[in-house]
């Protein structure tokens, strides 16, 4: 995978790498070049002092060193000192006569430093030509070379450790620098991860883009609104077909009655009629159920107008659609239902209120007592219905507003009822909550509706 | 009675008509909205059953097509779509009332019987199971023997009857059988209710009562 990150921190850190590197090698440069100067002019300085000790006797070159004088040039803290005094002629006048005076500079009373090799170590030279009377005379002063290394080295491992230091600093800016200049896409990346997987507005109307990522936020947002094409498509295609299903399932049905209703029907026949109608009210639900589901789609909800209205009234034109399935299963279904005023899609409530009321039903036991009930509270309407059947142990409780999710495999339920309700208190941002009954028996829905 | 049904779907038309035949009616079948809208013209029927979404003129045109004439003929509309929209605009070009596809058909025929029953002129005898009441004279009879009602009772009987298989809200039945102005509690209703249910206890009838809510009166089914 290629990283923008790394290949940002490549191309700035390499050759900012290489730049300190040559800068470094210029730092030791301008600090080694004076000091070997110094220690350069030094050694010539010795080599006139040398030559002072010079003097002519008779046409003869004579140097006056006594003993002590000669121990003073010779002794250096550091280094071994040697010098030779030369005439003309090639013949040596004083000091070490394996002294390699090699080259002498061209001119007259000038110096020369040069680096040679005597009695096996390096050394540095200063060679001297200069006049004693009318004769040329040579002389040279050389030493070894480890108090220019010691000074050398000091200058390296200081040029090092700038170096080491700077780089640092210097990878460290870099690195904060990328890390900053990325920053918007991370916002992007999190703005897009915090997403759920059914929120398919743009990214650009919500948020400021940075110049560089125009282009690609476009990008994103144009493949948004195609996936919104599309969901809205599949959405629309699974409301048609869930339509369609209807009327073929209410001719199916209302045949499959008229047999049961036959008075000369056999018993076989019978319990087949009876088992027929079981699975086309089944298969009623559940295409009601994926028309629910296709309505609650967020997508869907923005479109709609939202209005305030008197969720009693709601709830109350619901009740008729309840009585028959609650006394099949001669369940004791009671209202309690106050002036309640929300705002939402009427629509969409209507199929929350059904969900609720339906799953209390169908999951719980025969003679059992399910109650519904709204009232005002505060800024909103709370809706709630109330059953005494097994109860959702705290741990289902998540579990049991997830797609076809079923609780309870016994019972004939798609499992989709509560994800309709789940979604629909979504678009709304009304809170679910479930709760369990009077002395932990059964369990309460609530959903807290928003009034605007 | 007569009923004309407009409906396209071949297999829902033949149950609907099986079902309100042996409901002891008449049924003829039409699969295009035009040509109801011109049978509605020449041919006496008690009550339509309108599919919205039919041929030619769709069932809300049928119906608009037909209160512009003047009639007021029961219509009950059949729709597969449950949308709001549909069920108000149903009600506002005139259909007196309107059912959701897949429906039971013990709904339906309640439905169809309980339209007819209204459009009835107010001299009609109403009868369901062993009850009978005339509006008219405003005397009930169970299984053929008078009954003695109230006449708050009488008005609560008249209006559960015509909404048979119908849940009605307490509210909903004060408002219905008092004149504006007036007030009664909702106790009162309960009370009413209970001694019409010793009253017509023998006729074959339950009114059933939804806790907190209301009541619905209807058959009770000989199996249950």
């Amino acid at each position: 995978m290629r990283s923008i990150r790394l290949t940002l921190l490549k191309w700035l850190i390499l050759p900012l790498l290489a730049i300190n590197l040559l800068g470094g090698g210029l730092m030791y440069q301008l600090a080694w070049v004076p000091t070997q100067a110094a220690f350069d002019s030094n050694l010539s300085n010795e080599a006139w002092a040398l030559f002072s000790r010079l003097h002519l006797r008779e046409r003869e070159v004579e140097i006056e060193l006594p003993q002590q004088a000669e121990e003073m040039l010779r002794v250096d803290r550091f280094d071994a000192v040697y010098f030779v005094v030369k005439n003309s002629a090639g013949k040596v006048i004083a000091g070490d006569k394996d002294f390699p005076l090699l080259s002498v500079p061209e001119q007259f009373d000038n110096t020369l430093t040069y680096k040679h090799v005597m009695r096996g170590s390096p050394i540095r030279v200063a060679a001297l030509k200069t006049m004693i009377g009318s004769q040329p005379i040579f002389l040279g002063v050389a030493e070894t070379l480890r108090k220019r290394e010691e000074a050398r080295s000091a200058i390296i491992i200081k040029v090092v450790l700038l170096q080491i230091f700077l780089n640092l600093l210097l990878i460290t800016v870099v690195w904060f620098a990328v890390g900053k200049g990325l920053n918007p896409l991370k916002q992007i990346r999190q703005t897009l991860n915090a997403r759920s997987h059914e929120d398919l507005s743009t990214v650009s109307e919500k948020r400021d883009v940075a110049a560089e990522l125009q282009p690609v936020i476009e990008a994103i947002d144009g493949l948004l609104s195609r996936a919104q094409v599309g969901a809205k498509a599949k959405q629309d295609f699974l409301a048609d077909v869930a339509h369609q299903l209807r009327t073929p399932l209410a001719g199916l049905k209302t045949q499959v009655e008229w047999l049961q209703q036959k008075r000369d029907i056999d018993q076989d026949a019978g319990e087949s009629c009876r088992l027929m109608m079981s699975s086309i009210d089944r298969m009623i639900r559940q295409t009601n159920q994926l028309l629910a589901l296709a309505r609650a789609e967020p997508n869907d909800f923005e479109q709609r107008k939202l209005e305030t209205f008197e969720l009693d009234k709601l709830v109350g034109e619901s009740v008729q659609h309840f009585v028959q399935e609650a006394a099949r299963k001669s369940i004791d279904l009671g209202f309690e239902l106050h002036p309640t005023r929300v705002t939402g899609d009427r629509f969409l409530l209507r199929d929350l209120i059904d969900n609720l009321i339906d799953n209390a039903i169908r999951y719980s036991p025969p003679s059992s007592v399910v109650t519904v009930s709204c009232y005002q509270s505060n800024a909103s309407g709370i809706f709630s219905v109330e059953d005494n059947g097994p109860g959702i142990p705290p741990a289902d409780r998540e579990k049991a507003f997830s797609r076809f999710q079923r609780l309870d495999t016994s019972s004939a339920g798609s499992g989709l009822g509560l994800a309709i309700v789940r979604d629909i208190a979504r678009d709304h941002d009304a809170q679910l909550g479930i709760m369990s009954g009077p002395e932990g028996r059964g369990t309460i829905f609530t959903v807290q509706i928003p009034l605007r | 009675m007569h009923v004309l049904l407009v409906e396209d779907d071949v297999v829902l038309a033949d149950g609907i008509s099986r079902v309100l035949r042996a409901s002891g009616m008449v049924v003829d079948v039409l699969g295009n909205g035009s040509e109801a809208d011109s049978v509605l013209q020449r041919a006496q029927v008690s009550i339509v059953v309108l599919d919205i979404g039919i041929p030619g003129l769709d069932g809300f045109e049928v119906v608009r097509r037909l209160r512009q004439r003047g009639s007021n003929l029961p219509v009950l509309l059949l729709t597969a779509r449950d949308a709001v929209h549909d069920r108000v605009h149903g009600l506002e070009v005139g259909a007196d009332d309107y059912l959701v596809k897949p429906f039971a058909t013990a709904e339906l025929v309640a439905r169809v019987k309980a339209l007819l029953r209204r459009s009835g002129s107010a001299n009609t005898e109403l009868q369901l199971g062993g009850l009978t009441v005339d509006p008219f004279s405003k005397r009930a009879r169970v299984n053929g023997k008078s009954i003695e009602l109230s006449a708050r009772e009488w008005a609560v009987l008249e209006y559960l009857l015509h909404q048979a298989s119908r849940v009605v809200s307490k509210q909903q039945i004060i408002d219905a059988i008092l004149p504006w102005g007036e007030e009664l509690t909702l106790n009162a209703v309960e009370v009413y209710v209970s001694r019409l249910r010793m009253k017509i206890a023998n006729a074959g009838i339950v009114i059933r009562t939804i806790r907190g809510f209301g009541y619905m009166l209807e058959e009770s089914k000989p199996d249950a």
